[in-house]
């Protein structure tokens, strides 16, 4: 029941998984930079190994236990099978309801600190929450909340200036993406490496990882009716349930690698890949859709033009915040330009097909400063400190 | 036992053994709908302030001290004064009402609860709506009705908030104190 490789100075990160891909693909970012740039133990608890095992696909989702790529991975069971050790730092991935035993050891060390100095003292204790660009992020960046029993946390909110914690970026990451993008057979490998057949090199290919959409299904009709070839690689899931209509059979009986000719659209149907796999798939492709957090932002950092599909929130709350990126993405960039981008980006979130077919032609995919743009945009983004850095340095300022 | 996102300016919450007055609430909408509160404390014993943000579900223990309906007096720099139904007199530091100062004006009728901590008035909490005059607003732009489309106005007392699109200067609204917000004209 003793967790051995626990010690002292580790990290734990606590990760309840929402959908399938987004919150866990966050945090095992995480978990990796801490390893392997910061050299930190890392201990990563998650409540669904079988949907984290999707883009970690040596995981087990059977066992309770388990190292991969220098990380523990301990199942979040109610109650914990892995007893839990308190480290250094404790991290509640979006705000998820830690377990009452580790509530209790915290409590438990606050106390014994408290009544002597000399004996361990409870992990820093961080709230890493969602990313937004809203301008209220920087004021509650780094706050602490008092909780009543004595125990103090800290919301730490990602961003995109000076004030906030900062965006998801290993250290060498561009540079091996710009190795990547500077040889195009490397993208011609990665497709066929994947079982897409049938991609030329000069064909425009966008990949699609969006939520259920009307626009989505506007846009594959007009690609249908496109002058060259289009080749849309969509995964299994909920960007498929928005095109049932103009597939020829359900999508169960799809296979990965499988193609749907509609005109001059082929629908490729993606394999899952690990995260790797992920980024190269965006660095290769002319066009990404993403959606929720994750693949957002490694759109961005993929240097290519993108429509991000946000996580829908009550009173169309998301707008806002899509609102509030668009605002800071469109800052450098001409106005023309950046009005189509928006309002395909509103068109699609707001399911107005018509419109988004309307400002997709307008946009124009060989259009040269939107290409230039997103090149610029992770240099500028990034702000020369990424997430895991300023996270470390806020550790050790607590 | 409130949540964090229930309270409101002048309610006391005790942390860590401490009585703390919320001086401001500020409630914004982190990923899936979650609400996070970022509260403004003022120590009750202590002359300290602090930001601290909460989850809006986290339990905060809420005092229940005593309290007394009041209406406002008068303001005597740096104190608002309330009195009772027995014309006692009560002096608040004005820092310790935060954000309901913008609705504290001359002649106010609505009845506010003075809080006590050991014999001291420490906060006042508003009722939850109350009615103010416009003072000033821009005129309809569109001819809106629908009290979709909204517009900046000022209030007796000064402070502004946004209305519905049809409200007109010297109009008498009614506004929602725990969060600052427009609900109708009266």
């Amino acid at each position: 029941m003793v967790n051995d490789s626990a010690n002292l100075l580790h990290w734990d990160i606590f990760c309840a998984v929402v959908d399938n891909y987004g919150d866990i693909g966050v945090t095992w970012r995480l978990a990796k930079q801490l390893s392997n740039e910061k050299k930190i133990d890392v201990c990563l608890w998650v409540d669904d190994l079988r949907s984290f095992s999707h883009i970690l696909p040596q995981l087990d989702p059977l066992l309770t236990t388990q190292v991969h790529h220098g990380i523990t991975i301990n199942l979040w069971s109610s109650p914990l099978a892995i007893e839990y050790q308190p480290g250094s730092v404790l991290i509640e991935a979006f705000a998820c309801e830690l377990p009452d035993e580790v509530k209790h050891a915290l409590l438990t060390l606050h106390v014994q600190h408290k009544a002597d100095p000399r004996l361990q003292q409870p992990p820093v204790w961080i709230n890493l929450e969602y990313l937004s660009a809203e301008s209220w992020v920087a004021g509650c960046h780094g706050l602490p909340s008092m909780q009543a029993n004595g125990l103090k946390k800290h919301f730490y909110f990602p961003g995109f200036s000076d004030s906030t914690g900062g965006l998801l970026c290993e250290r060498e990451l561009f540079q091996r993406r710009d190795e990547w993008q500077n040889n195009p057979l490397n993208r011609m490998a990665l497709f066929s490496q994947l079982g897409l057949s049938g991609i030329n090199p000069q064909d425009t290919v966008i990949s699609v990882f969006s939520y259920e959409s009307a626009a989505l299904l506007a846009l594959c009709r007009l690609w249908q009716q496109s002058e060259q070839v289009i080749h849309a690689l969509i995964p299994k899931g909920r960007s498929l349930n928005s095109l049932t209509c103009i597939l020829p059979k359900p999508i169960d009986e799809l296979n990965s690698g499988e193609q749907i000719h509609l005109g001059n659209l082929i629908i490729h149907v993606l394999p899952m890949t690990d995260q790797e796999g992920y980024d190269k798939l965006l660095w290769s492709c002319d066009f990404n859709i993403v959606r929720g957090e994750d693949s957002f932002l490694r759109a961005q950092w993929a240097a290519k033009p993108f429509i991000w599909h946000i996580y829908v929130q009550e009173e169309d709350y998301h707008l806002i915040k899509l609102d509030a990126f668009m605002q800071v993405y469109c800052n450098n960039l001409p106005p023309e330009l950046a009005n189509s981008w928006q309002a395909l980006n509103l068109a699609f979130n707001q399911e107005q097909g018509e419109q988004a077919i309307k400002h997709w032609q307008q946009l124009n995919l060989v259009n040269l400063p939107l290409l230039q743009h997103a090149k610029q945009w992770p240099v500028d983004a990034i702000n020369d400190v990424d997430l895991a850095s300023r996270l470390v340095q806020f550790v050790k300022n607590s | 036992m409130k949540t964090a996102h229930e309270l409101r300016p002048g309610n006391v919450i005790m942390l860590d053994g401490s009585p703390w007055v919320v001086q401001k609430t500020e409630t914004t909408r982190s990923g899936r709908n979650a609400a996070i509160v970022k509260l403004k404390l003022k120590h009750v014993l202590q002359d300290s302030t602090t930001e601290s943000t909460f989850k809006g579900e986290d339990k905060m223990e809420d005092i229940i001290l005593e309290r007394l309906d009041c209406t406002y007096s008068y303001y005597a720099d740096p104190m608002y004064v309330f009195m009772d139904s027995e014309y006692n007199q009560y002096d608040v530091e004005a820092e310790n009402l935060g954000d309901a100062a913008a609705y504290i004006v001359d002649g106010m009728e609505e009845t506010c609860q003075v809080t006590f901590y050991e014999g001291k008035a420490i906060s006042v909490e508003l009722p939850t709506s109350v009615v103010r005059e416009v003072t000033y607003t821009e005129p309809s732009a569109r001819g809106d009705t629908s009290g979709k489309v909204m517009k900046p106005a000022t209030i007796t007392g000064g402070s502004t908030l946004s209305v519905a699109d049809f409200v007109k200067t010297g109009d008498m609204i009614e506004i929602d104190t725990r969060t600052n917000e427009f609900k109708k004209r009266v």
